[in-house]
């Protein structure tokens, strides 16, 4: 893993972020943009540091991520089960296949409008929304990874003594395991796309109420600071947890070069 | 062929100059054809073959000659479109634990660990399925044969090829197979290291007596293991002719005897090529 330039680029992605923020500054002080669209990174900075204050923060927070782990959790299940039916029987596939990927191309708000009308502003909207974002991501990198399972696993496992019963939980989600976990992390993105866009509308809790209550304070700061958290949260996730994940599975499958 | 044999003992012998020994698997007339929407293409003509327990036999020729193919035919994987392949006696119909393959890519689960891989046909073996320390005993024995008893835990991509192929090795003798099929699984190493796997191949079927079939276009790998050395050609693939190599055992790759046999059954192809 330590890559001879790892540090080198480390102070460009530095020195990239304070570029920016400098830019962004700029932009505020020369008031080429109005304050109220644009505010300074320390107006944000402090507008987050408030909501925190007033104990918002952190409840937001936790809100999101609970709905986002048992909404992905169901999904995920959902997903691994349908993913494999497609991944063993070719005629399922084709009949799923193109749904899925269809389902997978439809933004991820569009579920928003369906939910309310299902569920009112139950907060089982939210879950429905995080489960058919996320779902389809699942389902098709099950499949795909199960129809790119090397042969000679399955024809070492079947003279190995394999039952055909116990086939797919000792030999073909492990085999298709990198895959499968791929999908998990795309899957979670677009589960946290959708979370965030469902909260918008019909939630009192949570980060995308909190963008939706700073649009209507017209406090363009809570917006863009709450959008800034958003994103880090995504991004811690998607780095250090699916990301490593991801990187141990890989590595250990034979599919990356170790170090 | 040659008389030279009468001092070696016993237990060094191949299996087929103590002739008692039973035939343990049989083809009568096997063959295969694959076919698509627009052609059919013999793959390997009706071919006949015994082989008795104990023996080392090896498949060589050139690719397409359909020594593969006859490979995977016993190990079931495929069925022939006509003629039967029985071992002892019954037909082969699918893939099973008496009949265990050596993969050419070690084809080792990379989810288990070194030890975990070995037990796993020992999971499902009637022997052994509810005996968990029995299952670890042997697997433990069975790594120490390869010299690999200090990487039970070890995870797969942590080994070397030559490491990988022993695990490989092991994970195939557990079940304790009647025959142990061997798909050219040393092409990718290194000749040191293949000669040290030969090495240790021929100790284990000394020791165990295991009936061997093994698959190779290398014809020094051919001279060096086999009792018997079956020259296929292509296409369609057929038996050419049979060779005896009566070499003691454990007989070393660089040996100019070994080399003499190499030649003699590199001949048979150049022979076919030239109408």
């Amino acid at each position: 893993m330590k890559r001879t330039n790892g540090t080198p680029s480390r102070v460009y992605v530095i020195g990239f972020y304070v570029l920016l923020f400098a830019v962004w500054q700029s932009l505020y002080s020369s008031g080429a943009i109005q304050e109220f669209l644009l505010p300074s990174p320390f107006q944000v900075a402090q507008s987050l540091w408030d909501i925190g204050q007033r104990g918002l923060l952190w409840p937001a927070i936790k809100a999101t991520m609970v709905r986002m782990v048992i909404g992905f959790s169901v999904a995920a299940m959902i997903g691994l089960v349908i993913g494999l039916l497609m991944g063993m029987s070719r005629i399922v596939n084709s009949c799923l296949k193109s749904l899925f990927l269809g389902l997978q191309t439809l933004p991820t708000a569009a579920w928003v409008p369906v939910s309310l009308l299902i569920f009112g502003l139950k907060d089982a909207g939210i879950y429905f929304v995080i489960v058919m974002s996320a779902m389809p991501a699942v389902a098709i990198a099950t499949s795909d990874g199960i129809l790119q399972i090397p042969p000679m696993y399955i024809r070492a496992a079947k003279t190995l003594g394999t039952s055909p019963i116990a086939m797919p939980l000792t030999v073909i989600l492990p085999a298709a395991l990198p895959s499968i976990v791929t999908g998990i992390k795309l899957g979670w993105t677009l589960g946290w796309h959708g979370a965030v866009s469902a909260e918008l509308i019909k939630s009192t809790v949570g980060l995308g109420y909190l963008l939706s209550y700073g649009r209507e304070l017209n406090d363009a700061a809570q917006v863009i600071g709450i959008m800034m958290v958003t994103i880090m949260v995504g991004l811690l996730l998607d780095r250090f947890v699916f990301g490593l994940i991801q990187k141990r599975i890989r590595r250990r499958w034979g599919l990356e070069a170790g170090d | 062929m040659s008389e030279s044999t009468a001092n070696i003992p016993d237990t060094l012998k191949g299996g087929h100059q103590t002739g008692e020994k039973p035939v343990i698997l049989e083809a009568k007339e096997a063959s295969k054809t694959y076919e698509n929407a627009s052609q059919k293409i013999a793959a390997l003509q009706p071919i006949n073959l015994q082989v008795r327990e104990g023996e080392f036999v090896v498949f060589f020729g050139p690719s397409g000659c359909g020594k593969s193919t006859l490979l995977n035919l016993i190990a079931g994987f495929e069925t022939p479109t006509t003629g039967e392949i029985a071992l002892e006696g019954k037909p082969i119909l699918k893939p099973g634990p008496d009949r265990l393959m050596l993969f050419q890519e070690h084809a080792l689960f990379p989810w288990l660990n070194v030890m975990d891989n070995v037990i796993y046909g020992l999971k499902r073996h009637r022997k052994y399925r509810f005996k968990r320390k029995l299952r670890r005993q042997r697997a433990r024995d069975l790594l120490k044969m390869v010299h690999l008893e200090e990487f039970e835990k070890a995870s797969i991509h942590e080994l070397s090829g030559g490491m990988k192929q022993r695990v490989a090795l092991a994970r195939a003798l557990a079940p304790d197979p009647k025959v142990l099929l061997v798909d050219e699984p040393f092409p990718a190493l290194d000749a040191l290291v293949r000669a040290k796997l030969y090495a240790e191949l021929q100790e284990i079927l000394v020791s165990t007596h295991k009936t061997i079939l093994s698959v190779t276009h290398d014809p020094h790998e051919a001279a060096c293991l086999g009792d018997r050395v079956l020259v296929f050609t292509g296409r369609p693939g057929k038996i050419k002719t049979e060779i005896q190599v009566d070499l003691p055992r454990p007989r070393d790759i660089n040996d100019p005897k070994v080399a003499e046999f190499a030649v003699r059954i590199m001949a048979e192809l150049e022979t076919e090529k030239k109408p």
